[in-house]
């Protein structure tokens, strides 16, 4: 069964290499690019893995996962946080409001591909 | 008096208007072997016998007794103290030889030793700045992105074998986008470091006092310690309460200032100085772990907790930002601006910048309670960076009570992060009914372009 990822990311250039990527490694990956959409679509069609930018326009990364681990239906989502700082504070917060994995900008596609690989693989469905 | 300062101008003076010591000694009426003990800094001499040796040498007093002069003093003995100049074997107690005989020399090792304690700070606030400067964090931001397109886009163009014709046109444009980009906020950055300057007036006693609660985390455990067995009555005042925190904790600030290295300056030292005794006064009237306990009581519920103490909302707001960190308990940061937004008091907590020397960000909702004094409100503010913090703010009357007195506000502000928030009364709560609000620190490095409340043009670096 094909495997779906959620792209939250309002770069187009990295989400055109992203989705390139992911849908080479066979994934079905869908695109938002806004925080607001971010939760809308990771709660109506709960991916496999949702891959989460911290600066998204709106709400922030960290706001979209606090309200996704609030809702039973998204509570346990994998999640790898994408941010283009790779400071304490942010990494800390992150990890304060429950994501599965942090990989900071730039960060090599092997490395992002493997991530999300791996997080899939442990979604029990 | 200043001995070692006096003795060795009495000499220099006696030797250039040609007196022997013995005649010298004659004049005022004192045995020679008395003055060469005075003269080698051996004796200390009166004030009326001073009087009599200026007289004689035909120098005004003050020429051999000079404040100035102890104040070199007592700069040179430090310089003597500098750990590093340890190994040249200098004697502290030969400044005032050095000051009488040689003053030029003694001036420009004092003047060399200042400018370099001012190097120092300069150096300091430097670093602090590219901490926490919201335009080098945002360019920051701004640089790893497009290298991340960059990166990604590349190795997509070098990994993969069987890229289409019109894929790899495509990530070789993108490639030439982004490296466009970069080479922008290369430029900006460059420009933005050819502009900046770092003056001393930036480096304020208030910013060495915010560095010594910073290094100490808003936390004195000595003070703490030493005022811990201090009872007062429940109706004692604030000079009683002043009082007892002097008392009980004048030696450990003592201490705690001569320690700091933050502490350079003399008017930071006596900043210092006040800042503590006011925390002495603080964990005076809130004693530690009872204090801690009935702030959990009620979720750090700012007015809840000011009405179960007794006790004013800013002494309340300072004493939460030093509680000793534990599980469960939010660390909370406190500024108190003045009705003219300039920040009068200011404890850190890391993230969280107010902006310290004027030109703030309007949007913060204490710039809003000064309009509903006694009133406490909430906001939830995201800075560009991302960092998203639960603001708590309210104005208080300060002054004189009374007609006719002038109505002055202060308003306290207090900060902690949306994780911190959810352990207390005013985290944004499951349902979200609190709307994000979008801050900056100050309009100078604010990248909001679009904000209808920035002052001035945007920065041509943004």
């Amino acid at each position: 069964m094909t495997r779906s990822v959620l792209l939250a990311e309002d770069e187009p250039h990295i989400v055109e290499a992203l989705a390139f990527l992911l849908g080479r490694a066979g994934f079905a990956v869908t695109v938002v690019s806004d925080g607001e959409a971010a939760v809308t679509k990771a709660m109506t069609e709960t991916p496999d893995v949702l891959v989460l930018d911290v600066m998204l326009p709106g709400i922030t990364g960290f706001e979209v996962l606090r309200r996704l681990r609030a809702e039973a239906v998204t509570a346990r989502l994998p999640v790898v946080m994408l941010t283009a700082k790779g400071q304490r504070e942010d990494r800390e917060t992150a990890r304060r409001w429950g994501a599965d994995m942090f990989i900071a900008k730039p960060f090599s596609n092997a490395e992002l591909v493997e991530a999300v690989t791996r997080l899939a693989g442990s979604t029990a469905r | 008096m200043v001995r070692s300062i006096i003795g060795a101008r009495i000499r220099e003076r006696r030797r250039a208007i040609g007196i022997t010591q013995t005649e010298l000694a004659r004049r005022i009426g004192i045995s020679p072997s008395y003055l060469n003990l005075i003269e080698s800094n051996k004796r200390g001499v009166g004030e009326r016998l001073l009087g009599s040796i200026a007289r004689e040498l035909s120098v005004p007093l003050e020429d051999l007794d000079g404040a100035a002069e102890r104040r070199l003093l007592d700069q040179l003995r430090e310089v003597a103290a500098d750990p590093r100049l340890g190994g040249l074997g200098i004697d502290g107690n030969e400044a005032g030889e050095l000051l009488g005989r040689y003053p030029a020399w003694a001036r420009a090792i004092e003047t060399l030793a200042r400018s370099e304690r001012e190097l120092a700070a300069m150096v300091r606030a430097m670093s602090d700045r590219l901490t926490h400067d919201p335009f080098l964090g945002e360019a920051v931001h701004r640089m790893l992105t497009h290298t991340a397109a960059l990166r990604s886009a590349s190795e997509i163009l070098t990994e993969v074998p069987d890229l289409e014709p019109p894929q790899r046109e495509r990530f070789e444009a993108i490639l030439a986008t982004e490296s466009r980009r970069l080479s922008d906020v290369g430029g900006a950055l460059a420009a933005y470091f050819d502009r900046s300057h770092t003056t001393r007036s930036a480096i304020t006693p208030m910013d060495e006092v915010d560095a010594l609660f910073e290094a100490y985390g808003n936390r004195f455990d000595a003070i703490e310690t030493a005022v811990s067995g201090v009872r007062i009555a429940d109706d004692a005042d604030e000079p009683a309460l002043a009082a007892a925190a002097r008392n009980a904790a004048a030696a450990a600030i003592g201490a705690l200032i001569e320690d700091a290295e933050e502490i350079e300056s003399e008017a930071a030292r006596s900043r210092a100085r006040v800042m503590l005794l006011r925390y002495a006064a603080d964990a005076v009237a809130l004693k530690d772990d009872a204090f801690a306990a009935d702030a959990h009581a009620v979720g750090y519920d700012l007015d809840l907790l000011a009405q179960r103490c007794g006790q004013p909302h800013d002494r309340v707001c300072r004493r939460l930002t030093s509680l000793e960190p534990a599980a469960g308990r939010p660390r909370l940061g406190y500024i108190a601006r003045n009705a003219a937004g300039v920040l009068i008091d200011c404890i850190s907590i890391p993230g969280f910048a107010p902006a310290r020397h004027g030109e703030a960000c309007p949007l913060w909702v204490d710039c809003r309670a000064g309009g509903f004094p006694g009133r406490t409100l909430r906001q939830r503010a995201v800075f560009p960076t991302g960092l998203g913090f639960v603001f708590v703010a309210r104005a208080r009357h300060v002054g004189q009570a009374g007609f006719g007195q002038p109505v002055l506000h202060v308003t306290d502000l207090l900060a902690m992060d949306e994780h911190d928030a959810t352990l207390t009364v005013y985290g944004p709560g499951r349902n979200n009914e609190l709307t994000a609000e979008a801050v900056g620190t100050s309009c100078r490095i604010c990248p909001r372009e679009d904000c209808a409340h920035r002052v001035g043009e945007a920065s041509d670096d943004h």
